[in-house]
């Protein structure tokens, strides 16, 4: 077996990883603080990808600039998304949150088509066409910013939740949401702020991925349902275990495309996910505790 | 006077119903599509959709046909069987169509036969290409579908004939979408080494919607094939190609490559020099009519027209003529006019029906030399 073959799997796994992880991210912290499955978090991402083609390719606007702006955006939106929809659902129940998110998605996705139009765009930089080698193994420059990207970000949630009191009062909203009321906690702004973070880090992935990716209205749909099968195998609303969880998936799936037929890698993630479920229903780093 | 009250209601319903009946007969001539407007492909929908709409505003510019005006109706199918059959069963239920257009994806138009076979309506394939199609319509099979486009065994078989005649043929690993259409490319290209004591390298599926392929082309290059056949479309086909580029390459392309959709940057690199495709049609053929069409469609679209957007304007035309000489809107009569067609096409050859109701237009071999595309020839599929 050749070694740089396997090291460029490995690499290319890790990176792909990464991307899942930072919509996975969001979604976990989501369901983990509000206990809602957000089905339009894959909107969220076409929606950064989308507004990151256009303040780069019509604005002119430089790649971080266009990165900050659409991150900005995107936790404007989890706010209004909050305030206008998810608000009002705390304590209803949890069949309801579902068809809000998914005819939420349905609109946005449809909006975006009617908007957009369906034709793949293609966000270029200056980096669009670089790449750095090593030997035989070879990076595009972009993917490698989506990876600093994802890791940092990753890194900043980490300080958030376990470093702030705002990450306290999170993880205190998450765990029982009436003792954090009474000890002063006030579940509803920490909700509004788990969902502005949440979707944030979707904007964020989806102008990281801009550069990477063709961009056009259906992109989120795949990518939430991997997110999906994610955040089951990494537990339930744990932010880490969903990071690692995609990380490990991403290595995985990047080892039996490369060895396998590619269509094996789709059934990769749910089978994976039927198997934790069965094995382990808490997912691999479920602890009864959430973000 | 009870019997001449009886008259008059007589009268009456048949005035009524022969005013419905003149009503009718002077409102528009309808075709019915199913075409993905939404989903994966709605982009090559929309530009099915853009060609047929200008062939049958030209045919309308000239008094329509039969004295009246034509229109398409347009349902969205999501290149997705069932939402075909669902799409088709809807309008064949409705009654006012005389003929059925399209499907676009292979999978769709294999899942419309039946029903048109059923409802005894024609039935006019536009893109669709497996192979398949042909085999299911005509002498012993499905009598009311046409397929106007080349199927992918005879384009794959003209391809592999030119590369052959370079020595190329000799290592390809195949590379397509698991659909029809990439499952059609595959057995097509197989036939076609086959028949030369040849066979494909490797052969690798993906699903419709991949968005990472490097595991897959960091594969296929420690494979070292000679060629690789691509089989991929739409947000697929984009990100394949700007993957394989930011992976080194390293095989040249060959199969359905859509050459006019490569980005600007790559083309213009000269990284995809040496990929040789093949399609039913490229914009820069040099014939008067296909120069007229291009000129239309960017006057309407502000963008050329890509291969969809010729085939659903040709195909249409064949419809038009076929409807035209027929001299009826009586299904029956549309489809035995389809049958005797002689129609000019815009590649230069004429369109006619074979005993499978299939034409055998011209295929274009392309080719990328200096970062540009050449026709390299067209064969006759």
């Amino acid at each position: 077996m050749d070694l740089s073959f396997c090291l460029q799997l490995l690499l290319n796994g890790i990176v792909i990883g990464v991307i899942y992880a930072l919509v996975a991210m969001g979604l976990s912290l989501i369901f983990g603080v509000l206990e809602i499955v957000n089905f339009a978090h894959g909107e969220f991402y076409m929606l950064g990808a989308m507004l990151a083609y256009f303040l780069t390719m019509n604005a002119g606007l430089g790649y971080w600039a266009t990165i900050l702006v659409v991150t900005a955006v995107a936790v404007g939106l989890g706010y209004v998304l909050y305030e206008a929809l998810l608000g009002s659902l705390q304590g209803e129940g949890f069949e309801r949150s579902i068809l809000l998110t998914l005819g939420l998605s349905m609109v946005l996705q449809n909006g975006a088509v009617f908007v957009f139009t369906t034709t793949p765009k293609m966000m270029q930089t200056r980096y669009s066409y670089s790449n750095v080698s090593l030997g035989d193994l070879r990076v595009p420059v972009m993917r490698l910013l989506a990876l600093g990207l994802g890791l940092l970000a990753f890194g900043a949630l980490y300080l958030i939740l376990y470093r702030t009191r705002v990450g306290k009062a999170m993880r205190g909203v998450a765990q029982n949401r009436d003792a954090a009321l009474m000890v002063g906690i006030d579940p509803r702004a920490v909700s509004r702020l788990a969902v502005a973070i949440g979707v944030g880090l979707s904007g964020l992935a989806g102008a990281a991925l801009a550069p990477v990716y063709a961009v056009h209205p259906l992109m989120g749909f795949s990518f939430v349902f991997k997110a999906f099968a994610i955040i089951i195998i990494g537990g339930l609303g744990n932010v880490a275990g969903a990071a690692i969880a995609a990380v490990g998936l991403g290595v995985l799936e990047s080892f039996v495309g490369g060895f396998f037929p590619l269509v094996m890698v789709d059934a990769l993630a749910f089978t994976s996910m039927i198997a934790i479920l069965l094995l382990r229903p808490q997912g691999l780093f479920g602890r009864g505790v959430r973000v | 006077m009870l019997r001449m009250r009886r008259t008059v209601a007589m009268a009456a319903v048949a005035a009524l119903a022969f005013s419905g009946f003149v009503g009718a007969q002077e409102g528009p001539v309808l075709i019915g599509a199913s075409i993905p407007l939404t989903g994966g492909v709605a982009m090559f929908g929309q530009h099915s959709r853009w060609g047929a709409e200008l062939a049958i505003a030209e045919a309308n510019a000239k008094g329509g046909v039969l004295g009246r005006k034509l229109e398409m109706d347009f349902q969205d199918n999501r290149c997705n069987p069932a939402e075909a059959v669902k799409s088709v069963t809807q309008m064949l239920a409705e009654k006012k169509y005389v003929a059925i257009f399209d499907g676009l994806c292979s999978s769709a138009a294999l899942a419309i036969m039946p029903l048109v076979e059923r409802a005894g309506i024609p039935f006019v394939v536009a893109n669709a290409s497996a192979t398949s199609i042909a085999e299911r319509s005509g002498v012993g099979g499905n009598k009311w579908t046409f397929k106007v486009n080349p199927t992918d065994g005879s384009m794959l078989d003209a391809l592999v004939t030119w590369l052959d005649k370079d020595g190329k043929a000799g290592s390809i690993a195949f590379l397509g979408e698991d659909t029809d259409f990439g499952r059609a490319g595959s057995s097509g290209l197989e036939a076609a080494l086959k028949k030369r004591n040849r066979k494909l390298a490797t052969v690798d599926f993906f699903q419709k919607g991949t968005a990472d392929f490097t595991p897959l082309f960091t594969k296929i290059k420690a494979q070292k094939p000679g060629l690789l056949a691509l089989y991929a479309v739409d947000a697929d086909f984009q990100n394949a190609i700007r993957q394989w580029y930011s992976m080194g390459g390293g095989v040249p392309l060959t199969g359905r490559v859509l050459v006019d959709q490569v980005p600007k940057e790559i083309m213009d690199s000269g990284f995809l020099d040496g990929t040789t495709s093949v399609q039913p049609y490229d914009p820069s053929v040099d014939t008067p009519g296909n120069r007229a069409f291009v000129e239309a469609f960017k006057k309407l679209h502000n963008v050329p027209p890509i291969l969809v957007s010729f085939e659903s304007y040709e195909a249409t035309k064949v419809l038009i003529d076929a409807i035209r000489r027929a001299g009826s809107a009586n299904p029956a009569a549309i489809r035995d006019a389809l049958a005797t067609t002689k129609l000019p096409s815009m590649l230069g050859t004429t369109i006619e029906f074979d005993e499978h109701n299939l034409a055998h237009n011209n295929a274009i071999i392309l080719t990328i030399k200096g970062g540009k595309v050449l026709v390299l020839g067209m064969s006759k599929t």
